[in-house]
């Protein structure tokens, strides 16, 4: 007799399991815990791209929940890290990178490469001429961002980056990694407000200010008359 | 194949644009272009909506993959979660996980044999470029140089998200296609790939003549003419007096003025301080890379944090003096030196007759110095553990000269950690019963880990890489070597005529010899097993030999997936090398950074405490790590048991919740990276401890009790598991099988008891062990020892103080005094032990992992022996290997 009560046994599990995914979570409040579609969102109150609900699941639910992706999304943490960006300040437009090689330094796999910006009279400028990372090679383990002094490359959360196509597209140049402050802000709300990096960026911008201008060998003129230059010389895309 | 042109004259009537609108709106207007767009309309959906992937898995990336097909993401719904376990069956491979040259040339065999219309996608920076590996000996750089790829997933690991991404962007590419003009309709048109040759490199067939002519041009020896090499440094020597003071760095020696000190005294307007007395100032010493040009610090020396002690190693050289010869023992750096012809006598001397019976070999490494290779041995005893001791043997340093006698004889766990040896530096030992290369394959022309090798994208000795700071121009590796691929190959090599694309060079060695047993009287056969096989866990391969139906010999094939960690790791800053210890066994990367953190704290000393905090965080991680991990682990045993994929899909439930607690404190799902000598790299996030909290204290119970529930009394389950695979305590012990596996056995061994790291002699826990040492008591220990690591947690939970993470301030620039350092954490799949080596500069002279998956399979032949091939699935499946910490 004992033999085929496993049997039996395993198939009630799965099928009770199957039964309570309709019974207990949105099937009897017609809510999901966790946050995202109720089954006929599907067809008639889908969002738009970019504002789909996530599904926000903790201890207190029961089972695990499909992640409708596209449709819905994992939350996004702040720390979730994939391809490092680099931020400008979208005040006077200036790129936070000084170009200090720190990054290039602390980077494991060794993805990337910049050079140093010039001045009308050949000076080094504190700012990148270029800078490129090789995402076939990134690790995306973020130590550049959390080594960076001037808090100007970060983790972007991005993750939707299939193409069809490698050898034009996978090695990022400083367009494409920059992006605006606000941005940033957006994105990492939490760290932005950080105290560290309030008084990293009041700092840091005081001081590159100052640098810039004395590179550019402008220092005795005021300093409306430096900004369009650097605005000039590291525009971010619109 | 066009449509032809039409040219009937009522059909190029010019009519009015508004009339042909309405016309289009009220009247089907067609032609045979849209007539056959409506039918590729069909057809492609048809084929997009039901793309079968191939079940192979390479990588890291692999377990993203499959998290992909588990409930929380789902592919069913994309229609592509039937993985079939046959190419012939599949259309899309989703190449996951770094490419490496032995498993290539299977990889192109499996394409050729997917029948059309079939389609690649390469899955993370590895499969697409060659990814953070790129620059190991055994890496492919993109499986774009034997594939044709349709899309690129960027990321490592992409998340399932990604994957499903990467997914709609097939589809939509399927959707665009016509088949009127599909290649695969078109007999002119070849789309298998000639399969590349494991010769003294991996050899691409289609490019075999140009290859030959660099070759024949030693091109890569003139390049690496201009490369500056490697130092090595003289292995150390007995202690003479005066260097004890150097161990201590209290009383610190007046030093040559720091740059610092001249910009003070600079800006201060006096005088620079002049140098010390008679020390030269280091500085304008020409710093040859690598080597540090000041005297460096000694760090305290010692094999690990805990063991035998300074007193009782000169007690214990002493009496192996009096016992053998005099000379038989010299203490050097806390190790015992042995002459190679007494070091099988010694060892039996501390296997049987020493107070302390060592009888566990935890660990077996070779250095290369420049004077000579050292191979040492690290033992345990399991009876009084924590009584760590280091022996060291010598042997010439000349390529193919080295010889030492193999201790196989005396702990059969030496036996892959010695053919390891052999494959990688090249030392012959004398009494291996079988000495094959393990990792690379018979015929490889050189022995990577030797100092003087210089890989093909060999850029300099240590990072920073000289190009990025200076230059600033970025390339690929691939245009700096001659062959433009990641391919080297000895000048005078001349067997270019016998390479053949049949051969199978890995496996052909490893043919086990059988013993007659069965009473039927038919032959024996072999059976290859893998690297491509649905149960073996990613690229792992046994040859089996059978006799009807009874496994007579087997031999484990490996390195498929060798992706040169340790090479990469001497070359990496101490920093630099978290990120890829994340890449070992990545279902634990977290217990992997708590090993590495170790092993180089304990060569930093007090330096690197961390503070009670951080300390907490780490064991929270690890036993977190620990839960998800025997989650999946139990799982897929019962996937290998034959219960396909349900139980799976159950058992990695919470550890997507525990996942998303890691990437919520480290910001990522497996690669995590997140601990830091003396601490860990961020402090936990506003609620996180409280959600942590209630998933330890409401679910995770609950799920533990619901697998047992399920699975310990079901009758299929003590069927197929009890009694099979069994080893003795004895057994375990000697073939030095670690964590869950020797613990069924009935050994009360566990490093977080034996030698306690971190804080875990605070917490109470008990050490499971089991009976029989079969696979059900396998899984039943991984089952307990859930429970017992969420009642760790919960004690963790609930005492976490507040304060800081970090003993100091973060910096990227770590400074390590020399000297060696063992460092060991009981991980998931056992014991994890990192062998560092510093010089003092800023990269490991010799960085080696104790891998525990490996080790634990020297003994899957005894465990197989005499039962049947599906008995084997689940024998493999409980010893829960994990390929990228076997091959590393």
């Amino acid at each position: 007799m004992g033999y085929g009560r496993g049997l039996i046994v395993g198939h009630w599990v799965t099928l009770r399991r199957f039964l309570r995914t309709f019974l207990v979570g949105h099937g009897r409040t017609m809510k999901r815990r966790g946050g995202g579609y109720q089954p006929l969102d599907f067809w008639f109150g889908k969002k738009v791209r970019g504002d789909e609900p996530t599904i926000q699941q903790d201890a207190t639910t029961e089972g695990l929940f499909t992640v409708e992706y596209p449709d819905e999304r994992l939350p996004v943490y702040e720390r979730f890290r994939v391809l490092p960006m680099l931020v400008y300040d979208d005040v006077d437009g200036n790129v936070r990178c000084t170009s200090c090689n720190i990054c290039a330094k602390v980077c494991p796999p060794q993805c990337i490469w910049m050079t140093h910006a010039q001045g009308p009279d050949g000076k080094p400028v504190p700012l990148p001429a270029d800078f490129y990372i090789d995402m076939d090679v990134c690790m995306n383990c973020g130590l550049c961002a959390e080594y960076c002094p001037f808090d100007a490359i970060k983790m972007d959360h991005n993750f939707e980056l299939s193409n069809y196509e490698r050898h034009q597209t996978h090695i990022f140049s400083l367009q494409d990694l920059l992006v605006s402050s606000e941005f940033y802000a957006k994105t990492h709300p939490d760290a932005y407000d950080s105290a560290d990096e309030v008084t990293e960026r009041n700092k840091v911008a005081k001081k590159k200010d100052q640098r810039l201008q004395k590179a550019l060998g402008l220092g005795a003129k005021p300093a409306s008359t430096v900004r369009p230059v650097a605005k000039v010389a590291a525009a971010p895309p619109a | 194949m066009s449509t032809p042109t039409i040219t009937r004259p009522e059909w190029s009537t010019v009519i009015d644009p508004v009339l042909q609108k309405e016309l289009e709106q009220h009247v089907l207007v067609t032609s045979w272009d849209k007539m056959l767009g409506m039918v590729d309309t069909v057809y492609n959906w048809g084929r997009r909506s039901s793309l079968w992937p191939l079940g192979f898995g390479l990588a890291c990336c692999a377990i993203e993959m499959i998290c992909t097909a588990s409930s929380r993401f789902d592919i069913a719904r994309f229609g592509a979660e039937v993985f079939r376990g046959s190419p012939r069956q599949a259309d899309v491979m989703i190449v996951s996980g770094t490419v490496t040259k032995t498993m290539m040339p299977m990889i192109a065999r499996l394409y050729d044999q997917m029948p059309e219309p079939k389609y690649v996608m390469a899955m993370g920076a590895c499969a697409s470029g060659g990814g953070p590996f790129k620059e190991g000996y055994n890496v492919v750089s993109g499986i774009d140089k034997y594939l044709p790829v349709d899309v690129y997933i960027p990321g490592c690991p992409p998340t399932p998200q990604a994957l499903l991404n990467g997914l709609i962007m097939l589809q939509r590419k399927i959707d665009g296609e016509r088949f009127t003009q599909a290649p695969w309709y078109r007999g002119d048109v070849e789309r298998d790939v000639p399969i590349p040759v494991l010769g003294p490199d991996l050899i691409d067939v289609r490019l075999l003549e140009v290859t030959a002519e660099k070759t024949a041009q030693g091109l890569v020896e003139a390049r690496e003419e201009t490369l500056v090499k490697p130092t090595l440094i003289p292995a150390p020597q007995p202690e003479v007096p005066e260097v004890v003071e150097a161990v201590s760095d209290a009383p610190v020696a007046p030093k040559a003025p720091s740059k610092l000190d001249l910009l003070r005294a600079q800006a201060a307007g006096t005088a620079a301080p002049a140098a010390a007395e008679g020390t030269e100032p280091a500085k304008p010493a020409a710093k040859p890379a690598g080597k540090p040009a000041k005297k460096v610090k000694k760090a305290i020396a010692r094999p690990s944090l805990v063991w035998l002690g300074d007193a009782g190693l000169e007690e214990l050289a002493a009496r192996i003096n009096t016992r053998f010869s005099d000379g038989t023992a010299t203490i050097i750096q806390a190790g015992l030196l042995i002459p190679s012809e007494r070091l099988v006598a010694v060892c039996h001397y501390l296997r049987d007759d020493n107070l302390i019976k060592y009888d566990y070999l935890a660990s077996l490494q070779s250095v290369h110095f420049e004077d000579c290779i050292e191979v040492n041995y690290h033992l345990e005893s399991t009876t009084t553990p924590g009584k760590l001791i280091q022996l060291r043997v010598r042997t010439s340093e000349k390529e193919g000269e080295g010889e030492v006698p193999s201790v196989n004889a005396i702990w059969r766990g030496a036996d892959f950690q010695e053919r390891e040896v052999y494959d990688m530096m090249g030392i012959r030992f004398t009494g291996h019963p079988e000495l094959k290369r393990i990792l690379m394959w018979d015929g490889y022309a050189y022995w990577p880990l030797r100092k003087d090798f210089l890989e093909p994208y060999y850029e300099g000795p240590t990072k920073v890489f000289e190009s990025r700071v200076e230059d600033g121009r970025h390339f690929r590796s691939e245009e700096f070597n001659p062959y433009g691929s990641n391919t080297k190959i000895p000048k005078d090599y001349t067997g270019w005529n016998t390479l053949d694309s049949g051969d199978d060079t890995k496996g052909k060695t490893l043919l086990p010899t059988g013993v007659e047993i069965s009473e039927l009287g038919t032959d024996q056969f072999m059976v290859s097993m893998g690297p491509q096989h649905p149960s073996t866990h990613g690229v792992f391969r046994m040859n089996l030999r059978v006799d009807g139906e009874t496994i007579v010999g087997l031999k484990p094939v490996m390195g498929y997936m060798h992706r040169n960690h340790e090479k990469i790791g001497e070359r990496n800053t101490f920093l630099m090398n978290f990120p890829f210890t994340d890449r070992l066994d990545y279902l634990t990367s977290m217990g992997n950074n708590f090993g590495y953190a170790l092993a180089i704290e304990q060569l930093m000393g007090d330096e690197a405490k961390p503070p009670e905090r951080a300390e907490y965080i780490r064991i929270i991680m690890a036993e977190l790590t620990r839960v998800a991990s025997h989650m999946w682990s139990i799982g897929f045993l019962l996937n290998d048991l034959g219960a396909f994929f349900t139980p799976a899909l159950y058992a990695i439930e919470e550890r997507e919740l525990i996942l998303d607690l890691f990437e919520w404190a480290s910001g990522s799902r497996m690669m995590c990276n997140y601990f830091r000598f003396g601490g860990v790299a961020f402090d936990l996030p506003k609620g996180w401890i409280e959600r942590c909290r209630g998933l330890v204290n409401n679910r995770l119970d609950g799920k533990i009790d619901e697998l047992d529930r399920y699975l310990t009394k079901n009758e299929i389950v003590i069927d197929r598991a009890k009694g099979i695979g069994v080893l003795t305590a004895k057994e375990a012990i000697n073939f030095s099988t670690a964590g869950p596996i020797l613990r069924a056995s009935g050994v009360e061994y566990d490093v977080r008891r034996a030698a306690p790291y971190g804080i875990y002699d605070r917490f109470d826990f008990k050490v499971v062990t089991g009976k029989n040492g079969d696979v059900y008591d396998r899984y039943l220990v991984r089952l307990e020892e859930m429970r017992e690591s969420v009642k760790i947690l919960k004690q963790a939970c609930r005492d976490i103080p507040e304060g800081p993470i970090l003993p100091g301030k973060k910096s990227y620039q770590i400074k390590v005094p020399a000297g060696e350092a063992y460092s060991r954490v009981e991980n998931p799949k056992g014991e994890l032990g990192y062998y560092v080596y510093a010089d003092g500069s800023g990269t490991a002279y010799r960085y080696h992992v104790r891998s525990p998956s490996f080790i634990n399979l020297t003994s899957l032949e005894q465990m197989c022996l005499g039962h049947s091939i599906a008995d084997v699935v689940g024998i493999l499946g409980s010893l829960d290997i994990v390929l990228g910490e076997v091959d590393r």
